[in-house]
């Protein structure tokens, strides 16, 4: 026994050199200080109402509670929240997003990539201008515009995810257009023209030879503007006011500053929100980094 | 869309650019229409008197020449007035370069840790992508509630226990302290940005510098200053460059944990401030070009400065 104890130590020491060490209290620091947020987060959706507004913080809820979750989902209960809608909104709203950015990013790319045409870097130029302008400069001047536009043409600006896709579009497209010129840069020229011999079209060659083998390029453009629009919310703070075509992120601010704090309910919605999110980034992983830098990264 | 094999394989130039042309149109049409143009009609409208009142009939709005950039400069909240109370745009600036400097640097010791092969690399370097792809909603609503000003937050609670506190604190409701507590969520949030460029550059490194080092008998530290700096000097630029600009335009995270309030009002938050509680359009419109003002300078003076250099050597 005591043998056995000396080499287990015996190993450690051996095995722990200072680099060693020095790595794992860095590694331990930073692992702690990312997942101790997430851990509060779910574990306090499961607490009960006495648990949070106890005097001691509870660091580990006796049993896992749904009082939180009912509240959102069970329109029985007293405060009913509804959360299901707004998540049926949010979807609305980011599925559309992301199908059609990566569409006409696809479009715009090959020809920003491959085509010869005046007027080229004058319009890469000005869409990299979205990279300088504050959200909230544009807000103002969309906000005029539109209920402009839609006074003219009969539909209304508040409360209308139709204007929210087109916000999101007009943010997530410059990006998703830059990382997929970069990508389509990479394919060789020459199984383009090969096919191009072989009596393609341009359209039959972005379908049949571009697009398969940019498989990586295109998820990562697709999530990466799916989370985008998922997450946003100053444009649909300012142009949502009715609680039935709240998206997500507008409901849990507005169950947050509600008079009466239930910060149980706000964790519960809060880890709904995140849960799909850290899922769908874990399972692709592999695109997605490559695609977060690629719009960045040039040697 | 037919055409003949000749034409094809040496398309015509008009031909090829018509093509080019119907392929970018709507992508340009919606960053033109929705980005662009509201861009410059930003700038009409901070020339004007615009408010609820008249927003249904803007393009008859009175122009007030520089009345609501004077309102702007004269606003308390926007000018500097002593060293309690900073003013937005000084707090601005102070906040867009401290967090940033923090998320590069942070991001740069994540990368040169997560560059070493040890087991688990994979999980980790995905986990330490999580601040980053996690919902800002989620994230500020859960700090505020680790935050949380009672003695029973959790913060509060595990500094009071290790004695480093002897009351608990208001973290986001203190002046000062809130931002620099704003600042720090910052860095935790956006390193993983700076770490996944780092990252890449990093592997790019050929490894055969590193063997001649260690043959000349080079330290870590040394091989870390003589080779791994300069490899980086040109994506530390560039992160440090797009971080910055995000940063100074950041509106919901601010907005989020303290409204704005104790000292951390930005211009993004004056500029919501002054559109869509006082409904003043106009002079919300004029704290924007402003922001927009100040970060155009930074830029090509930092572009002028710094990139320069780099891109000498």
């Amino acid at each position: 026994m005591k043998k056995n104890k000396k080499n287990l130590i015996g190993h450690l020491s051996d095995w722990l050199t200072w680099k060693r060490f020095i790595f794992s209290v860095v590694m331990l620091f930073f692992i702690t200080g990312i997942l101790f947020p997430f851990y509060w987060m779910v574990s306090s959706s499961f607490k009960t109402r006495a648990e949070i507004g106890g005097r001691e913080p509870v660091y580990i809820p006796k049993s896992l509670q749904l009082g939180a979750y009912r509240e959102l989902f069970d329109p029985s209960h007293p405060s009913y929240q509804n959360f299901g809608r707004n998540i049926l909104n949010t979807l609305k709203v980011s599925l559309p997003t992301s199908i059609i950015a990566v569409i006409l990013a696809i479009l715009g790319a090959y020809a920003i990539a491959r085509l010869k045409f005046r007027g080229k870097n004058l319009l890469l130029n000005g869409i990299l201008l979205v990279y300088l302008f504050p959200g909230v400069l544009l807000v103002i001047p969309l906000f005029a515009m539109l209920s402009q536009i839609g006074d003219k043409l009969g539909f209304a600006v508040q409360d209308n995810l139709v204007v929210l896709i087109l916000t999101y579009l007009s943010q997530t497209l410059p990006v998703a257009l830059y990382m997929l010129t970069n990508y389509f840069r990479t394919i060789p020229d020459e199984i383009e023209q090969a096919a191009l011999i072989d009596g393609c079209t341009r359209l039959e060659v972005i379908y049949r030879v571009t697009l398969p083998l940019s498989i990586p390029a295109i998820i990562s453009v697709g999530i990466y503007t799916f989370m985008i629009a998922w997450n946003e919310f100053l444009y649909a703070f300012i142009f949502l006011n009715d609680r039935m075509m709240f998206t997500m992120p507008i409901k849990i601010n507005t169950i947050y500053n509600d008079p009466s704090p239930r910060p149980n309910v706000v964790m519960a919605a809060s880890t709904i929100m995140t849960i799909p999110i850290i899922i769908l980034f874990l399972a692709l992983e592999k695109y997605l980094s490559a695609g977060l830098t690629a719009g960045g990264v040039k040697g | 869309m037919s055409k003949s094999k000749g034409t094809v394989w040496k398309p015509h130039k008009t031909n090829e650019a018509r093509l080019a042309w119907s392929l970018v149109t709507p992508t340009a049409l919606i960053v033109f229409g929705l980005v662009i143009f509201p861009a410059i009609f930003n700038i009409w409208v901070s020339f004007h008197n615009v408010g609820l009142h008249n927003l249904n009939d803007v393009f008859h709005a009175p122009f007030v020449r520089f009345e609501n950039y004077k309102s702007v400069f004269q606003d308390f909240s926007f000018k500097f007035q002593s060293w309690d109370n900073w003013g937005a745009a000084v707090t601005t600036v102070v906040y867009a370069f401290s967090a940033t400097t923090l998320s590069t640097l942070l991001g740069l010791i994540a990368a040169l840790l997560l560059n070493r092969p040890f087991r688990g690399q994979g999980v980790a370097r995905a986990i330490f992508l999580f601040p980053y792809v996690a919902p800002m909603v989620s994230v500020a609503f859960v700090w505020r509630w680790v935050l949380d000003p009672k003695p029973s937050g959790v913060l509060n609670d595990i500094l009071l226990g290790l004695n480093l506190i002897d009351t608990s604190q208001a973290y986001l409701a203190t002046r000062g302290l809130s931002l620099l507590m704003v600042i720090l969520l910052d860095a935790w949030r956006y390193f993983p940005f700076a770490m996944l460029m780092i990252l890449s550059r990093l592997q790019a490194v050929d490894s055969m510098l590193y063997e001649a080092a260690k043959v000349d008998g080079a330290n870590p530290i040394q091989q870390f200053s003589a080779i791994t700096l300069p490899e980086l000097r040109y994506v530390l630029g560039a992160t440090f460059l797009l971080r910055l600009m995000w940063t100074f335009n950041k509106f919901d995270d601010i907005f989020l944990y303290t409204g704005g309030g104790f000292g951390t009002k930005v211009l993004s938050v004056l500029t919501y401030e002054f559109s869509f509680r006082l409904y003043d359009f106009g002079r919300g419109a004029a704290t924007s070009v402003i922001q927009l003002l100040i970060l155009v300078i930074f830029l090509v003076a930092y572009v002028s400065l710094v990139m320069k250099n780099v891109g000498e050597e």
